[in-house]
């Protein structure tokens, strides 16, 4: 039984080469052009993932509004933005609606398959045990990088698939600097310096909401970023 | 600066225009009064013509003699003059003192008889009539080398220096009297007897009465002589008289006894001969009859004289220094009990604006000299013409010049020919009077014209400066020096033109910011646009990609997709910018170290560049910064990635770290080759690049240094690129200078 992707894109031409792409990887694609065909398919039947741009045709938010509604739902459907919007603003907006993932629409098309892998792996993984050789441990975290899971003395994090690749690159060494450079490379994309910033920006808000005191992640002037080493 | 003319300046320069309101007011006073004058003329002559009219046809009024007579001889035929104080009769002068210029001087002019051997200081005299009450007074100042009184036991009056008068009674009589003493002191004088030929003493005249005093002569004889002073009832004579002093000296050659007349020698000067009815001259005492005609004239406001056809005054009335003219007391409109206000300006008035307005304005004085004062013969253009018979108006200054006086004559006829003139004086100083008065009212309504104008030109003028100033500052303020708009100029509510002017820079700014806005968000807006066509560009590159393809096809899709990821890049680039300003509104701030940040970033960058040194001076290492130290690596990175680039191998880039007055200045130096000058302004701006084609490995839009303009700005710093050259001239290259304000 090959996982349902939803692609809702209303750019016929992206929709077509990422529909041929996913669907080569072996996936079964349902694309939709506009919101309301979408929601009226979601309503009959969920997909396994949705990939959703979020301006749709008229609508400038309808990828949002979509979204909500899936999130609706099911609150463990794996949703990724993908979206020529790149602004902090749409980004963050994207990710309370409770998305997964928000991409733009440069990120290449290995890059998305990989998370797009990540993010069944996670979905299938979650009750299976754990291999030791995934788990990273570093005083309070501790993160499975298969299935994607983040704890913070002993309680769960929510981190978007980009958000925990770059987790994971900076606390699997303790103590060594990652440049943006490498955190980009670990994350899968490609973007500058402002947008990796506030990537960190947002995990270290997600950490300290749980805990105030959270001040692992260092950034090292000039050079990039590390793990603290817990004393 | 130079020296600029404001709205304001202009506008207060136009206003002296106001000041050619004072002269066409003045001009039109002017013309008032000179149409006043005519008219005064015209009302002066309509006197004149008055009174003449009371003195027509009325022979009666005239002396019989005098002023038939064809012509008159000064000196003997006599005109007494109006005398104004009592004189005193005690031989002494000084009553007449006043009236000294109108006495005549007698010398050989006026000798009676033919002498041979006149000297002048045998006898000369100088002497005057005139009338107070009802007598005719008289004085003789007789210089005398050798005084003879009448010797005490002498029967004839003749024989000593006597004064011989004779007159004609207004009975018609012929009368002769000698006044003979034999001291000084009151007068004996003496009617003669009915016999021409002689010249005994009939009885003697008390009516005639007078004084005599010697003058105490010199040591040289000289002011030797005697004055006499007299008076004679008028009701005694009619209007022929003469004077004659007569100067009895011995003949001391012969010593003979000085009984004689023989050995005596006589010297007579006198106004006429007296021993003759026919030859006396005339006497014209000022006509009482007309006098009280003219009495009743004397409340018209102006000074009348009658003049017989020898221009001698018969008769005046009124005070030349009281006829002004018109009437020109104002009604006393001040209310019973006076407001204060009426207080403070009557104060204001005469305290300030009167005494400047006479700096300009003269008063008519209330003294001038009046030459007519004591005339007895008046000259003058219209009294000629008076007297050929046509009326006639003369306007003269007074000799002091204080004064305009104006007369009108007119003749009066007896039996169709001209007896005399009626002339009617007065002075302009009513005309005057009122022309000030109305000058004084236009000249406090002119100043408030002018002082109100001017002011409220004045703040008219301050006000739309003012608008405009304001004006040009929001417009200023606006835009910064770079000409970038940082706001907008309030909309104005004033509907005039300046209103109109600042609506439209608001508009203007208001396009020009969206239009700025549109050219900022240019590079966003495109790379947004752009980047759904390079992901369908990619997509379909990557599918191709996955497929089998033969060698040459997929150096073909190798190539495609190696130029659609520079274009990614370019894109990710283009809206770097913008991406960072949402990042900034979201960003909080927290207060870090500077010096700290600059080491780690130089152990950094010394990694990243190993091709070049890294020297970091600080000599402030507490040095703390308020905003987002991520930021302003992020800045400093693409301030270094431009130094390492522009800067020539294994050269040090100079970070400094200074602290001046309450300000951190970060300069990063370094060497290499100098900006073109014309671009240093606009390095900062969006998509400004000046590398050569020749560098472009990677693509470069010219964002980095907008980026960190971007970012020193949020940091509230000023950032600013320029040439550098070191003090020992030797490293010439570019400095990035940033500057901090410390709170």
């Amino acid at each position: 039984m090959s996982k349902r992707i939803a692609l809702i894109e209303d750019d016929p031409a992206i929709r077509e080469n990422y529909t041929a792409a996913l669907q080569r990887q072996g996936y079964t694609v349902l694309s939709f052009a506009d919101r309301p065909s979408a929601e009226s398919a979601f309503s009959q039947r969920l997909p396994d993932l949705a990939i959703i741009d979020i301006g749709l045709q008229n609508e400038i938010d309808g990828g949002f509004a979509l979204c909500q509604q899936l999130r609706g739902l099911s609150k463990t459907l794996p949703i990724i933005f993908f979206t020529a919007r790149d602004n902090d603003f749409d980004t963050i907006c994207g990710l309370r609606m409770g998305a997964d993932d928000y991409l733009t629409k440069d990120i290449s098309l290995p890059h998305l398959i990989a998370r797009i892998a990540a993010l069944f792996r996670r979905s299938e993984l979650l009750l299976t045990p754990e291999h030791q050789e995934d788990i990273v441990q570093q005083g309070k975290l501790r993160m499975d990088s298969n299935r994607m899971t983040v704890n913070w003395q002993e309680q769960p994090i929510e981190l978007t698939v980009t958000e925990f690749w770059m987790l994971h690159a900076i606390a699997k060494y303790a103590g060594h600097v990652k440049s943006r450079q490498q955190l980009m490379d670990e994350s899968r994309m490609v973007v500058d310096d402002t947008t990796i910033t506030s990537h960190i920006k947002r995990i270290r808000k997600k950490f300290m909401q749980l805990d105030p005191e959270f001040d692992s992640i260092e950034t090292v002037y000039g050079m990039g970023y590390r793990w603290k080493r817990s004393v | 600066m130079t020296f600029r003319i404001g709205i304001r300046l202009k506008l207060l320069f136009l206003s002296l225009f106001l000041f050619a309101i004072p002269w066409l007011g003045y001009q039109y006073v002017w013309e008032l009064e000179s149409y006043l004058r005519v008219g005064q003329e015209q009302t002066l002559v309509g006197t004149a013509r008055a009174v003449a009219t009371a003195l027509h046809e009325r022979p009666t009024l005239f002396n019989k003699q005098a002023s038939y007579l064809t012509d008159v001889k000064p000196g003997t035929d006599l005109y007494a003059h109006q005398i104004i104080d009592p004189i005193q009769l005690d031989g002494r002068l000084q009553d007449w003192f006043d009236y000294r210029h109108l006495a005549v001087h007698y010398d050989a002019k006026y000798l009676l008889d033919d002498v041979a051997n006149y000297r002048a200081e045998d006898l000369n005299f100088t002497h005057m009539i005139g009338i107070y009450g009802d007598y005719l007074y008289a004085y003789f100042e007789v210089h005398d080398d050798y005084i003879k009184m009448r010797p005490r036991n002498n029967l004839r009056i003749d024989l000593n220096d006597h004064l011989y008068i004779a007159l004609t009674t207004p009975e018609g009589e012929f009368k002769r009297y000698i006044v003979a003493n034999y001291q000084p002191g009151w007068l004996n004088t003496y009617e003669l007897t009915d016999n021409l030929e002689s010249n005994r003493p009939q009885k003697p005249e008390p009516r005639i009465q007078g004084h005599w005093r010697n003058h105490i002569p010199g040591r040289d004889n000289s002011g030797s002589g005697y004055n006499i002073e007299i008076r004679i009832p008028l009701n005694m004579l009619a209007d022929n008289i003469a004077f004659a002093i007569v100067d009895v000296d011995e003949n001391i050659d012969q010593g003979a006894p000085n009984n004689s007349a023989l050995e005596n020698q006589i010297l007579r000067i006198g106004t006429a001969n007296p021993n003759q009815p026919d030859s006396l001259g005339t006497l014209l005492v000022p006509s009482p009859e007309i006098e009280k005609i003219i009495k009743g004239l004397q409340y018209s406001g102006a000074r009348i004289w009658v003049l017989d056809k020898h221009r001698r005054v018969m008769a005046r009335s009124g005070d030349i220094l009281q006829s002004t003219g018109m009437n020109t007391t104002l009604r006393d409109n001040t209310a019973s009990d006076p407001q204060w206000w009426q207080n403070g300006w009557q104060y204001i008035e005469q305290e300030w604006l009167l005494p400047l307005y006479y700096k300009i304005l003269t008063k008519p004085p209330s003294e001038f000299i009046d030459e007519l004062q004591d005339a007895y013969a008046l000259e003058g253009k219209d009294i000629e013409s008076a007297l050929t018979g046509k009326p006639d108006a003369l306007w003269r200054l007074t000799p002091d010049n204080k004064a305009v006086i104006l007369s009108a004559t007119h003749p009066i006829w007896i039996d169709g020919t001209v007896m005399g003139a009626v002339v009617v004086e007065q002075t302009t100083h009513g005309i005057r009077t009122l022309r000030n008065k109305a000058l004084e009212k236009l000249f406090n309504v002119i100043l408030a014209v002018m002082f109100s104008g001017t002011i409220v030109l004045f703040l008219f003028a301050s006000r739309m400066s003012f608008r405009i100033r304001n004006l040009r500052n929001q417009t200023e303020a606006a835009i910064d020096h770079n000409g970038k708009i940082i706001g907008n100029i309030p909309l104005s509510k004033t509907q005039d033109e300046i209103g109109d002017l600042s609506r439209t820079f608001h508009n203007v700014l208001g396009k020009l910011s969206q239009y700025h806005y549109y050219l900022e968000n240019m590079a966003s807006r495109l790379s947004h646009e752009l980047r759904t066509p390079v992901a369908i560009v990619k997509s379909s590159m990557e599918n191709l990609a996955m497929q089998p393809q033969s060698e040459t096809s997929q150096a073909y899709v190798n190539r495609a997709q190696e130029g659609i990821a520079r274009l990614s890049q370019i894109l990710n680039k283009m809206s770097e910018a913008s991406r960072l300003e949402n990042a900034l509104q979201s960003t909080d701030t927290e207060t870090f170290n500077l010096h700290e940040l600059l080491q780690g970033c130089l152990l950094g960058y010394q990694l990243a560049y190993p091709e070049n040194h890294f020297d970091l001076q600080s000599d402030y290492p507490k040095a703390t910064l308020k905003g987002s130290p991520d930021l302003f690596v992020q800045m400093l990175d693409k301030i270094t990635a431009n130094a390492t680039e522009f800067s020539p191998k294994e050269e040090t880039i100079n970070f400094k770290l200074q602290q001046q007055a309450n300000q951190l200045i970060l300069r990063i130096i370094n060497v290499g080759a100098p900006l073109p000058s014309d671009m240093q302004h606009q390095l900062f701006d969006s998509m400004v690049s000046v590398r050569k084609e020749a560098h472009s490995t990677a693509p470069h839009l010219g964002i980095g240094l907008y980026i960190a303009k971007i970012i020193a700005e949020y940091h509230q710093g000023k950032i600013s690129i320029d040439n550098y050259s070191a003090k020992d001239g030797r490293a010439s290259g570019v400095e990035v200078r940033i500057i901090f304000p410390i709170h």
